[in-house]
């Protein structure tokens, strides 16, 4: 069952806590994040997004990104990111 | 219409905001010198002349700032309690406050400031704090960042800069975010950004807060070093930063692609070859050593970014507390062009004119009053009457700012004549009309001088009769009986009415044999042409004379009398309508024609009665009242609408009250009712008609005069009696 | 979306100029007069960034600052102080107060859009 996790609008530094924490209860599972309200990507997020990604990479599940909004991809590519850089694509499993 | 230009009306309100400033600075400095003062009045003077000094800046006002700036560093040493101020010292920063007023009048009319007040002054304060400060100049140089303009003119040669940014997590938390900055820089240029995310551990090792990501930006752009400095600026001592600079336009193909390392090769493989010297970030809970950069090849330090984040940016917080416990409830306020608000007065005007229009159709349809119609057109008027009196309120402001205008007379009035007087003001809130605060300044200046320069005595006889050396002189206001009275007192030697009257039979203004009241000596100092110019200095003595304010006052509706005891002081007490737009009248009819006389005006009204009148000349009448003779007028006569009648009788009889109590008898035909007019104005298109004040329009639609009284005394034909060729032509 | 821009400032006439600045450069500003002010203010709205001057009535800006920063929902919400001097002390401290960044008054209003620039992004959309 692949869990689904709706980022919030505003990933600011208030936001990287609880986005940490939430990701790591879906540790050990694939998760499919939605984007498609995130009209602000601040850094530590994005330190939170990259991390996942490398726990995802690590313990060979999938993670994606889906619907990323204009902003974030915007804003994505700005820090030098594509909205793929997030995700983790299994190659076994 | 034309969009107006809001800076200038920014610059406009600007001036206002200063006056408010200036009355709270005096109202601090007054307390200052009261001892009332708490800590937070020194506070609230610092922050005026601040203020003024924020917004100076903003125009461009170089004297202002100039001044204001050095007040207010004096000002904060007494902030700092490295000063503390004695009373002469207050007064000093009252003067230093009249001067910084002058200046900001000066820079509002586009004058040349005079300076003769200005540098004195100036000296005169930091002698308080021993010397100048530090010129301002100094402030005004803003850091200047190590320009490097590598650009220099050749805008079409593009530099190429590798900057290494690196946040520490202080930088999160100061709420500086790198996603802004690095757009910033992109817009500096083309730009390739490159993150290195190697320092990023898994998630459960992860401190959210914590700063693990880094970048290298490849810029190619014709901006110079501290272009990029800038981009940075907040974020100095936030961060590691490196710029580099590379000669020659850069080659490689990292440039303007935004491309991005995919995660298997995360550690970044910036190999390109333009990329010299690049430094591999040490373990992230190292201290790591800030970096000077040089370029390698020209030898310029690019960048100079060398400080300890936080540690020791930790001075003492502010010495004042930062939430003071409410202070005065603060009055919200809304600015409206005045234009508006007169067009709502004139609005109101005619709702009023409407409303009375409405009421004697009513009437005259003779609807029983308990008619729904008539009550709910009662509720009607109540309500306008209401709106009319919230409309004028609009207009009214508390005569606080001209008070405190008076305060710099007294100070300065007293100062060139050497005489020390307090002033004390009461009723600073009340309120009156805009257009009657403006027209009192002049005629209260003069009366304050007058009392300065004539009515409190010097120290010496002071002293003598026991009184405290330093006089005293009083301002009040006060709201009364639907009008606003304001008093001049002083606590002086009293008017010497021996030399009054000596002055005026010397000056041939009265008969030396007549024999006056003591209210009629005072009255003498309102006769145009009395002047004890041959007394006292160029004071008070500046050619305008008592006569003038009276005339002032009366221009304003306003009455001003006289209340004097020897020994003890004089009151000059001026009684004001509480607003120019309307009045209270009472209508009345003479030759066909309805007039309306000010109510103020009247003493009395009776029936005419033959056996009170005395004929004095061919064509004139006296009429005898209570042991006195008063002139009889008929208004008709005087304004022109019919010859005199060979009798009254029947007619009805105005007493009239006028300015200098001298009385006159009117004769009209009938009185209709007492009521409130608004007043239209004439001398817009008429200029000044003899007898006539202005016009206002009746309920029925008619328009009727609005008699001043005084003046139609002063031009008085005075014909109540036929001359003999009437009698025989009408006979 | 504009950027949403709170200004502190207890003079009237340094109000009116941001205002107009950041109007003109399609900012949506809320001013307020003073820090007790600001933080009213600030309880209805969430600003992408936060201005305020130092020398104010009733609650300063180092105090304002101080109070906002101690609000979770603000702990990195961008402030800039507005300050006549421009001395490194007062940065320093504007800093230590938990500012993201300063204006040296009397600002130039397209110095001011950089600045916010630099803090609080272009806004939502471009």
């Amino acid at each position: 069952m692949t869990a689904r996790l709706s980022l919030p609008a505003r990933l600011d530094l208030p936001a990287a806590a609880p986005l940490a924490q939430e990701l790591l209860s879906l540790r050990g599972s694939p998760v499919t994040l939605c984007g498609d309200e995130v009209s602000l990507l601040g850094t530590p997020c994005l330190q939170v997004l990259v991390s996942a990604r490398r726990s995802w990479d690590a313990d060979g599940f999938s993670l994606t990104l889906t619907d990323p909004s204009p902003a974030l991809t915007e804003q994505l590519a700005v820090l030098g990111f594509t909205p793929a850089d997030l995700e983790s694509t299994p190659t076994e499993h | 219409m034309t969009t107006p230009d809001p800076m200038a009306e920014i610059r406009a309100s600007f001036f206002i905001e200063c006056e408010e400033l200036l009355e709270a600075l005096q109202d601090g400095l007054t307390q200052l010198d009261s001892g009332e003062a708490d800590d937070e009045t020194i506070n609230v003077c610092f922050r005026a002349v601040h203020s003024m000094k924020g917004g100076a800046g903003a125009f461009g006002l170089e004297d202002l700032v100039r001044f204001a700036h050095r007040y207010e560093t004096v000002m904060d040493e007494v902030r700092a309690g490295r000063l503390i101020p004695d009373h002469q010292a207050v007064l000093l920063f009252m003067r230093s406050a009249d001067v910084l007023s002058d200046i900001v009048r000066y820079s509002r009319d586009g004058q040349p400031i005079d300076t003769g007040a200005v540098e004195p002054t100036l000296r005169e304060l930091e002698g308080l704090v021993g010397g100048p400060p530090e010129e301002l100049e100094e402030e005004v140089t803003d850091f200047q960042p190590l320009t490097l303009d590598l650009s220099s003119g050749d805008t079409s040669c593009d530099t190429s800069f590798v900057v290494a940014f690196r946040p520490e997590p202080e930088l999160f938390r100061s709420g500086n975010e790198p996603l802004h900055l690095l757009r910033a820089l992109g817009e500096l240029g083309d730009v390739s950004t490159e993150p290195d995310v190697s320092k990023i551990p898994l998630l459960d090792e992860l401190d959210p807060e914590s700063a693990c990501l880094s970048w290298q930006i490849t810029l190619d752009s014709n901006r110079s070093v501290a272009d990029i400095e800038e981009v940075f600026e907040f974020v100095e001592g936030l961060c590691n930063l490196e710029i580099e600079v590379q000669t020659g336009p850069s080659d490689a193909g990292s440039v303007g692609l935004p491309s991005v390392p995919g995660l298997p090769d995360l550690i970044p493989d910036l190999d390109g070859g333009d990329a010299p010297e690049q430094t591999p970030f040490p373990e992230m809970d190292t201290p790591r050593p800030r970096l000077t950069l040089t370029d390698p090849e020209t030898g310029q330090t690019a960048s100079c970014v060398a400080t300890d984040p936080l540690s020791q940016a930790q001075p003492p917080r502010s010495s004042d507390a930062p939430v003071q416990s409410a202070a005065a409830p603060k009055k919200t306020t809304v600015r409206v062009d005045l234009e508006r608000i007169e067009r709502l007065v004139n609005l109101v005007g005619e709702l009023v004119i409407n409303q009375a229009m409405l009421s004697q159709s009513v009437a005259r349809a003779g609807l029983p009053s308990t008619s729904a119609v008539v009550q709910g057109l009662e509720e009607f008027m109540q309500l306008t009457r209401d709106i009319q009196d919230g409309v004028m309120m609009i207009r009214a402001q508390p005569v606080k700012s001209l008070f405190q205008r008076m305060a710099r007379i007294v100070r300065e009035s007293s100062a060139a004549v050497e005489k020390s007087v307090r002033f004390a003001t009461d009723g600073e809130a009340t309120e009156v009309d805009k257009t009657v605060i403006e027209r009192l300044a002049d005629p209260l200046t003069h009366m304050i001088r007058n009392a300065v320069d004539h009515g409190v005595e010097d120290s010496e006889r002071r002293l003598a009769a026991g009184k405290p050396a330093e006089g005293c002189i009083t301002l009040s206001a006060a709201h009364r009986s639907g009008r606003v009275v304001i008093e001049v007192t002083d606590d002086g030697g009293g008017i010497d009415r021996d030399r009054v009257k000596a002055i005026a039979i010397e000056r041939g203004l009265i008969d030396p044999d007549v024999a006056l009241s003591d209210s009629e000596i005072d009255d003498l100092l309102f006769l145009p042409g009395f002047s004890t110019a041959g007394q006292v200095s160029n004071l008070s003595g500046r050619g305008v004379g008592m006569d003038v304010v009276r005339k002032a006052i009366a221009d304003l509706g306003g009455r001003v009398s006289i209340s004097s005891t020897p020994g003890e002081g004089t009151c000059f007490s001026i009684s004001l309508p509480l607003t120019l737009a309307v009045l209270d009248g009472m209508v009345v009819n003479a030759a066909g024609e309805a007039l309306v006389m000010p109510i103020s005006a009247i003493a009395e009204t009776m029936a005419y009665r033959e056996e009170d009148v005395r004929p004095l000349g061919p064509e004139t009448q006296v009429l005898h009242i209570r042991d006195s003779f008063v002139p009889l007028l008929d208004l008709g006569v005087e304004l022109g609408f019919r010859p005199p009648k060979p009798s009254y009788e029947g007619s009805v009889v105005l007493l009239i009250a006028s300015e200098n109590e001298t009385r006159g008898a009117l004769i009209v035909d009938t009185i209709h009712e007492q009521r409130q007019v608004v007043i239209k104005g004439l001398q817009e298109s008429y200029g000044h008609v003899p007898g006539i004040a202005a016009a206002t329009i009746l309920g029925d639609g008619q328009v009727a005069l609005i008699l001043d009284p005084v003046d139609m005394m002063a031009n008085a034909v005075g014909r109540t009696r036929p001359a003999v060729s009437e009698l025989q032509a009408a006979g | 979306m504009s950027l949403s821009i709170l200004a502190v400032d207890d003079s009237r006439t340094i109000r009116d100029m941001l205002s107009l600045a950041l109007t003109q450069a399609g900012f949506s500003p809320n001013l307020a007069e003073d820090g007790v002010h600001g933080l009213e203010v600030l309880s209805g709205m969430h600003p992408d960034a936060i201005i305020t001057d130092i020398n104010m009535p009733r609650m300063d800006g180092f105090g304002f600052i101080e109070a906002v920063r101690g609000q979770a929902a603000h702990r990195a919400t961008p402030i800039l102080v507005l300050t006549t001097e421009s001395a490194p002390e007062l940065k320093a401290r504007a800093r230590a107060a938990g500012a993201t960044g300063w204006i040296v008054k009397p600002f130039d209003p397209e110095k001011l859009v950089r600045a916010l620039h630099m803090v609080a992004g272009p806004g939502a959309a471009r």
